[in-house]
Parts: C-alpha cells; sequence; structure tokens
C-alpha cells in the first residue's frame, strides 16, 4: 500500500495564533495526507524530535509573532545536527519579503503568505514531498 | 537501537513489511498498558501525565498513539501527541501517531508488531491509545497487559454500564475530568491489595487538568501488573495475544490470496453470475474455494 504523504504542522516559539495552522492542517487531511499536528509554542528542539518519531515527508512551520527568522533558522540548524535528510520544509504566516529569501536560503523550500490556497499547498506538498520519499 | 532507526522500522511495518525473527527474539519485557475509551473523554492528556509519572519512576516509556483514517479523503489528523509535546525532547519517550487506515477495532493492521519493535527497542513500557471507541472497538484488549478505559461524568447510567464490550475489557476504570464537577478525588478510590489472587477493578476518579487521582490510577496499575503476574494471568493474556496475532496474520494473507483468485476471468465469470441471479453466493464460494485452497478443503 501507497503511504500517504505524512506531513507535521507545528507553530514555534511564543505565539499562540493557531487558526491558520489548524486550518491547514484540517485542508491537508482532506488532500488525503496525514497530519501530525503539535499546536502552539513548541520549542524547535521538540518539533525536530517529533519530525524523527513520526517519521514525516514535510514540517510546516507556521509563524504570525515576528519570531520566524530566529525560531526557524534553529529547525533548519536542529536538522543539519540530527543529519535528518530528505524531510521538506515549508512555512507559512506573516513573514515579510525580505525574510522569505533570507528563510529559503536558510533551505525552507515555500513560503505560503496570506491569501494562499489550501490547494496551492497540498499541490506543492504531492509534487516535491512524494519526490523525497525513502 | 537508536531512535532513528526504530522511527524507519515502525514505518517499514506500518506499510505492511514483516518484523524480523531477531526482534522478535527480543521483545517480552516491555509491559504493554492499552489507554481507550470515547472521544475527548482525556485519554492522550493522561497519557502525558502518566509518562510523567513513569519518567519519575526512572522507567522509559514509548506510545502508540492511534487517530481515525478520513473514510471521504483517506488522510488524517493525527492530534494525540499535542497533548504529549512536552516529552518529545525526552529521550527516555518515544511517542508514534498512527492513522487507521481503515482498519476496524480501534487499532492499525501493524498494531501487535510495532509493539514489538518497541519493545525490542527496550522500552520498559509500551502505551497504546485508540482512537476514540465506541461500544464495540475492544481489539486492544488482544495486545496489552492492562487495559484502562477512560470515561468522564455524565457519560450515561447504570445500564450503559453494564452492556457488554468496552466496559468488560476494563481492568481499571477511570473517570477524568473530575474537576468538572468539583468532586474532590482524595481517599475516595480503594487500590486493590497487592497480594490478592483475584483482581477487583479499581473505578479512579481522575482530573488530568489537576493531576488529581494520578497516583491513584498509578498505583491501579502497578497492582493489576503485580496480580497479573502471581495470578498467572499475564501468562494467559500473553497466549491469546500470540494466538490473535498469527490468526490476524493468516487473515490477511488468506485475504491476499481470495483477492488474488477474484482477478483470474473465471472467477470474475463467477460474480457475474451471483449478481445476474444465475448463482446463488453459497454455491459461489464453493466453486471459489476450490480454485483457492484446492478441492481437498472443501467445506462439508
Amino acid at each position: 500500500m501507497k503511504r500517504p504523504i505524512k506531513v507535521l504542522i507545528a507553530k514555534a516559539g511564543l505565539d499562540g495564533h493557531e487558526r491558520g495552522a489548524l486550518v491547514v492542517a484540517m485542508g491537508l487531511r482532506d488532500a488525503g495526507m496525514e497530519v501530525v499536528y503539535t499546536g502552539i509554542r513548541n520549542t524547535p528542539e521538540q518539533i525536530v524530535q517529533a519530525a524523527i518519531q513520526e517519521d514525516v515527508n514535510a514540517i510546516g512551520l507556521s509563524s504570525l509573532s515576528g519570531g520566524h527568522m530566529a525560531q526557524f533558522a534553529r529547525v533548519m540548524e536542529l536538522l543539519r545536527k540530527e543529519k535528518i535528510k530528505g524531510v521538506l520544509v515549508f512555512a507559512g504566516g506573516i513573514i515579510p519579503d525580505e525574510d522569505v529569501k533570507k528563510l529559503k536560503k536558510l533551505g525552507i523550500r515555500e513560503v505560503f503568505g496570506p491569501g494562499s490556497t489550501i490547494a496551492s499547498i497540498a499541490e506543492f506538498l504531492k509534487k516535491s514531498a512524494r519526490s523525497r520519499r525513502a | 537501537m537508536t531512535n532513528k532507526e526504530l522511527t524507519k522500522l515502525v514505518t517499514r511495518l506500518e506499510a505492511g513489511e514483516p518484523l524480523a525473527a531477531e526482534f522478535y527474539a527480543r521483545t517480552g519485557t516491555a509491559r504493554i498498558l492499552g489507554i481507550t475509551g470515547p472521544p475527548g473523554v482525556g485519554k492522550s492528556s493522561l497519557i502525558d501525565r502518566l509518562i510523567g509519572e513513569f519518567r519519575r519512576q526512572g522507567r522509559t516509556v514509548s506510545v502508540i498513539a492511534i487517530d481515525p483514517t478520513s473514510p471521504i479523503s483517506g488522510g488524517a489528523l493525527l492530534g494525540d501527541r499535542l497533548r504529549m509535546q512536552r516529552h518529545s525532547e525526552d529521550d527516555g519517550v518515544f511517542i508514534r501517531s498512527l492513522a487507521t487506515r481503515h482498519h476496524q477495532g480501534g487499532l492499525t493492521d501493524a498494531t501487535p508488531q510495532i509493539i514489538h519493535a518497541l519493545d525490542a527497542a527496550g522500552f520498559n513500557i509500551v502505551i497504546v491509545e485508540t482512537v476514540g471507541t465506541g461500544q464495540d472497538e475492544v481489539e486492544v484488549a488482544e495486545v496489552a497487559d492492562t487495559v484502562a478505559v477512560i470515561l468522564m461524568p455524565e457519560l450515561g447510567d447504570e445500564i450503559q454500564r453494564a452492556k457488554s464490550g468496552l466496559m468488560e475489557i476494563a481492568d481499571i476504570l477511570v473517570i477524568n475530568k473530575v474537576d468538572l464537577m468539583n468532586a474532590g478525588t482524595t481517599g475516595r478510590d480503594t487500590i486493590p491489595s497487592a497480594e490478592g489472587k483475584q483482581w477487583e477493578r479499581p473505578t479512579i476518579h481522575a482530573s488530568a487538568k489537576t493531576g488529581d487521582g494520578l497516583a491513584s490510577f498509578c498505583g491501579a496499575i502497578e497492582a493489576h501488573h503485580g496480580y497479573l503476574v502471581r495470578s498467572g494471568e499475564l501468562a494467559r493474556r500473553r497466549e491469546r495475544a500470540a494466538r490473535a496475532e498469527v490468526i490476524r496474520l493468516l487473515q490477511s494473507r488468506m485475504t491476499a490470496s481470495i483477492l488474488r483468485v477474484l482477478e483470474i476471468p473465471r472467477a470474475q465469470n463467477i460474480l457475474t453470475d451471483v449478481a445476474q441471479r444465475k448463482l446463488d453466493p453459497y454455491d459461489a464460494v464453493e466453486q471459489l474455494s476450490r480454485e483457492i485452497f484446492g478441492s481437498q478443503n472443501r467445506s462439508s
């Protein structure tokens, strides 16, 4: 049986704005994916360990509080440190354009800002996460 | 086995690959604790508390947390881990969320094999959290040494408690969310004696929110384990679990053979004949059985 794409959706740091992340989690469920939702106030360490234990294909990070550069960079650093390969990282939330460029340089594959559709996120994951599956 | 090796092994088992015999040989030492009950009663939150208690005792803990697969999209929202996420960084804890992928009964196809993998990896305790159950999803009793059924206040009257199924498989009953009723728990619960050969099922009043009753819950789990060992019931349950696992593996192999045979044109014709009322279903089964098992296995 073909394994559905498994995605971790998490919010890092002190950011309680959960609605967007939850809408994306439910949308990806409706697109046939298995979504592990770990909610608000995760540390980057918790996110990376959860990604390992859950053996996900992708990690979606959400931030609406302005902490994205520090938090997301730390997630990417820990993934490198743990030698996790083949896990696609994407992001969403309120993230200024100049930071989007920086985040992409860090290895975050795509950033979905306000107005992004669930369909576009699902399409992106189906195209990008499948080809990376172990 | 490192967490990274373990997580890949679990993925392979989940995909239906068999567990290597060398791993199975290393199993049998972990305690298997089943946590079940209706959706929303606080199973995951209680497990979060239990992990904390077990870790304080110096035991390592792994959790299999199961949520349902959507019958519509085939996707799933796995939301149990969220309640236990504070333990993610603890090396002595391994949590894995699984979607049912349409398996009925409250577990997943590969749950028994995944329990073995966690056991072989050396965890002292393996907790299996079922999907939110109804009255008849009782498969967890086939894999666990101890089953705790979690309920909450106002779920039903005495008649509901007397019904078959879920209520019967409980070794421990936990009424969670007692904080909602302003009901104190101190001194209310009696933990069965540590010596008896009979098990008297305790009812524990607890609150995952406040931590009330958690010591009693842990005490009851410990007491039940003592009873299982003393009475010989542990060996009987493990035999029952082994039997159930082998039967299920045989069934899935049989099902695969049946589906293979149904693909051949002769079988397709038989199915068409049944649909067109030219053949009745029982005669169809007689004919197809010969294809699947050979003529000597024809049923009487």
